[in-house]
């Protein structure tokens, strides 16, 4: 460069501060601690985060609401620490008197270097999101993105950036990046202890993606429209979060502007209110019957409907119909439960189809919550079983074998005993005939719990039949044997002939044949 | 400190390189160790540490009196392990750098006798704050973290930066904090390497934890931490 070329560079700074900002931005951007703590941020996702979120069914509902707390815990360590660190910067190099007389005002560099670290936390966020997304597009059965969820997400990068900037800009030192780093990861972390049913002010932790305890609900989304009540009062808190943390830190170096003082104190203001409004909406939440958390104040009650959908069906002798979304489960099931439809298909009383329903939900005392199918197990002149598969009741993740071997031994036999009318106040003829077509089919006894146990039925209120087990040598024991040792087409002729009189409990233990 | 007060203590680090063979009274010799100790530990923060390290100590025991479900019980102590580990870690770095490394004849014992000293305090805190409430691990499990977690640390010290050590143990926390979540949320990750997922008694994830302590410390004994240019504290 030349001494001629100088003045020409510097002319236009001073008439187009946007493009000084952005200038200024730039730099940061090159020099900031969060690009090269991007890596481990991005390694952190991968190992946790996508880690548990791909292990998840490939429901978009379930995925999209595991990713929203661990992508948060994942990048809260990270983000914050590195805004920590760029926050003391000037205290390290022992630039802050050097840096005080340059022509850019304090609050535009301090705002210049949260900035680039909140974008570049937010590009690597964005590009983890982004595999998982894909990975999911590629799996999902039916249904598209949730994107609320991610936005939770986003918006806790500014607000974490934001606290851990304000942190190490006014306590400089070298346990400040630290302490905050961990600090994030202890507060958001444990943040959900406090949460004692669904109307508690602690929802409004971003780590929180639906009802507490009840874990990702596969209902939502797929059988009903997903409401983000929550998530929007979620992001509300942390916009106002962060533009209150921002707006506190220039609050005192804009002094000597009146204009810029007054800017940041409406700036911090506007930001408590939201803050705060946003976590009093939370406290009216509760859990609907479709396992979300409504808040009155944002609820579209419009879209709280019921979404449609084709089942998908199986060609067993009776068809198990499940929602699309859940269709990569459909072989399974069908071959679980296919043994025993095929003893029951065809007689009187028997389902003419096995569809899959969506769970109920209630909330409980504390953070206990009941999942279950209103009304009659069977419905409609053509009668239908109403299923619950195992994985939308709550308990640990299953794999696909797991859930299949529930479905032989918890649902198979209440399918069973909702045509013959078993169940704990049933006669000893019903138990028999329950028992033999569970031995018929193959069911009885390996894949079932011992003699005197009752087999619960598919979930609480499911409703369908119970199966009881009966002890080996007792006299229905025996009866059951015998009548599940006649030939196929004997049993089905009584049955066809007797049901009804077997169902009424007009049929003894020594009627059987 | 000031300006004036870490040229001071550098230049009384490197004193005894120089004043050692003409030293003749014991009573002197020793007074001015103490006195290259103790500047020595206050150039590293090492008094800020001590309470940083009470601290964790202290929240460890307000927390544990506290009721929390199963995640909250088992995970505490880890939080509190590694912000110990932290502040041991945030000693290593030198606010002097060059002129200190080239001068000063001691630093290697220095290094390794207040990482030793500061390791051992915030176990036996963390251990005494813990003691006759319900720890999660119990002791063998906290001496077992926060030797490898600063372990980590020192590593992070001598190749990152002293100043960005916190990266390790940040890190770390939370693949620790998944492990300890993957023991009832199966598949269990039980890689001895993430020791906090692993029982007290196993002797995998107490080697694990050792050698990578003893790693560390003898990197940061021998080499020190790396120092950023234009980065003082």
């Amino acid at each position: 460069m030349t001494a001629t070329k100088a003045p020409a560079l510097s002319r236009p700074v001073a008439r187009r501060p946007g493009l000084a900002a952005l200038r200024l931005l730039r730099l940061e951007l090159c020099h900031n601690a969060m690009l090269w703590i991007m890596p481990v941020a991005v390694a952190l996702f991968w190992f946790t985060a996508a880690r548990k979120t791909l292990g998840t069914p490939p429901l978009w509902n379930l995925r999209t609401a595991a990713m929203q707390p661990n992508a948060v815990l994942a990048f809260a360590c990270p983000v914050a620490g590195a805004a920590a660190w760029m926050g003391s910067r000037e205290h390290r190099r022992r630039t802050t008197d050097l840096v005080n007389i340059t022509a850019r005002p304090r609050p535009a560099r301090l705002l210049a270097t949260w900035a680039a670290t909140t974008c570049w936390a937010l590009v690597a966020y964005l590009a983890c999101v982004a595999v998982v997304y894909a990975v999911t597009a590629q799996q999902a059965t039916w249904g598209g993105p949730l994107w609320w969820p991610a936005a939770v997400a986003a918006a806790t990068v500014p607000a974490i950036a934001a606290l851990g900037f304000a942190a190490g800009t006014l306590v400089p030192g070298r346990f400040t990046a630290p302490l905050v780093a961990l600090a994030a990861f202890f507060v958001l972390g444990l943040s959900t202890q406090p949460i004692h049913g669904s109307q508690s002010y602690w929802q409004i932790s971003p780590i929180v993606a639906g009802a507490w305890d009840l874990g990702p609900n596969p209902e939502v989304g797929t059988f009903f429209a997903y409401q983000p009540d929550l998530a929007i009062a979620q992001v509300v808190f942390l916009a106002g979060l962060t533009a209150a943390v921002l707006g506190a830190l220039v609050l005192p170096t804009g002094a000597g502007v009146r204009s810029l003082r007054r800017s940041a104190l409406a700036v911090t203001a506007a930001g408590l209110l939201a803050a705060g409004t946003s976590v009093a909406l939370a406290g009216t939440g509760r859990l609907d019957a479709h396992g979300i958390i409504a808040i009155p104040a944002l609820h579209d009650s419009a879209s709280d409907r019921p979404l449609r959908y084709t089942p998908v069906c199986s060609h067993t002798a009776i068809p198990v119909c499940l929602h699309p979304a859940y269709a990569s489960y459909l072989p399974a099931t069908a071959a679980a439960l296919a043994p025993m439809l095929g003893q029951i298909a065809g007689l009187p009383g028997a389902p003419a189809r096995i569809s899959q329903v969506a769970a109920t939900y209630q909330q409980g005392p504390d953070n206990s919550v009941s999942i279950g199918v209103t009304g009659s197990p069977t419905s409609g002149s053509s009668p239908v079983f109403r299923l619950l598969l195992p994985i939308q009741l709550l308990g640990p993740a299953l794999t696909t074998s797991e859930m299949a071997g529930q479905v032989r031994s918890i649902t198979g036999p209440s399918i069973m005993a909702s045509v013959t009318g078993d169940g704990p106040d049933a006669s000893q003829a019903q138990h028999a005939v329950t028992t033999a077509l569970l031995m018929a089919a193959g069911v009885v006894p390996s894949h079932l719990p011992g003699p005197g146990n009752n087999v619960p039925p598919p979930g609480p209120s499911a409703g369908g039949g119970r199966y009881v087990a009966l002890a080996p040598g007792s006299p229905a024991y025996a009866a059951a044997r015998r009548f599940g040792a006649l030939p196929a087409a004997v049993r089905r002729a009584w049955l066809t002939q007797h049901l009804a009189a077997l169902r009424a409990g007009r049929i003894g233990l020594r009627q059987l044949p | 400190m000031t300006t004036g007060g870490t040229r001071a203590a550098s230049a009384t680090t490197a004193a005894p390189t120089t004043a050692a063979p003409s030293a003749p009274q014991l009573t002197g010799s020793s007074r001015a160790g103490m006195r290259l100790v103790w500047l020595y530990a206050t150039g590293r923060r090492v008094p800020a540490a001590v309470i940083a390290i009470a601290a964790c100590a202290l929240g460890l025991r307000i927390a544990l009196a506290g009721h929390w479900d199963t995640y909250g019980a088992l995970q505490l102590p880890l939080v509190f392990e590694t912000a110990a580990a932290t502040a041991v870690v945030a000693t290593a770095a030198s606010p002097f750098g060059e002129p200190e490394r080239l001068t000063g004849r001691w630093l290697p014992y220095l290094r390794l006798v207040t990482t030793l000293a500061l390791t051992a305090a915030a176990a036996g805190a963390l251990a005494a704050a813990g003691a006759g409430t319900h720890l999660a691990g119990g002791t063998l499990d906290v001496l077992r973290n926060v030797a490898g977690i600063t372990g980590i640390g020192l590593l992070c010290a001598a190749t990152i930066s002293g100043g960005l050590a916190w990266i390790g143990p940040a890190a770390y926390l939370l693949p620790g904090a998944y492990a300890l979540y993957t023991q009832w949320h199966h598949p269990a990750l039980t890689t001895p390497w993430l020791w906090p997922g692993r029982p007290p008694h196993d002797l995998g994830a107490a080697i694990c934890a050792g050698l990578v302590f003893a790693t560390g410390l003898a990197v940061i004994t021998v080499r020190g931490a790396r120092d950023l240019p234009g980065e003082q504290d």
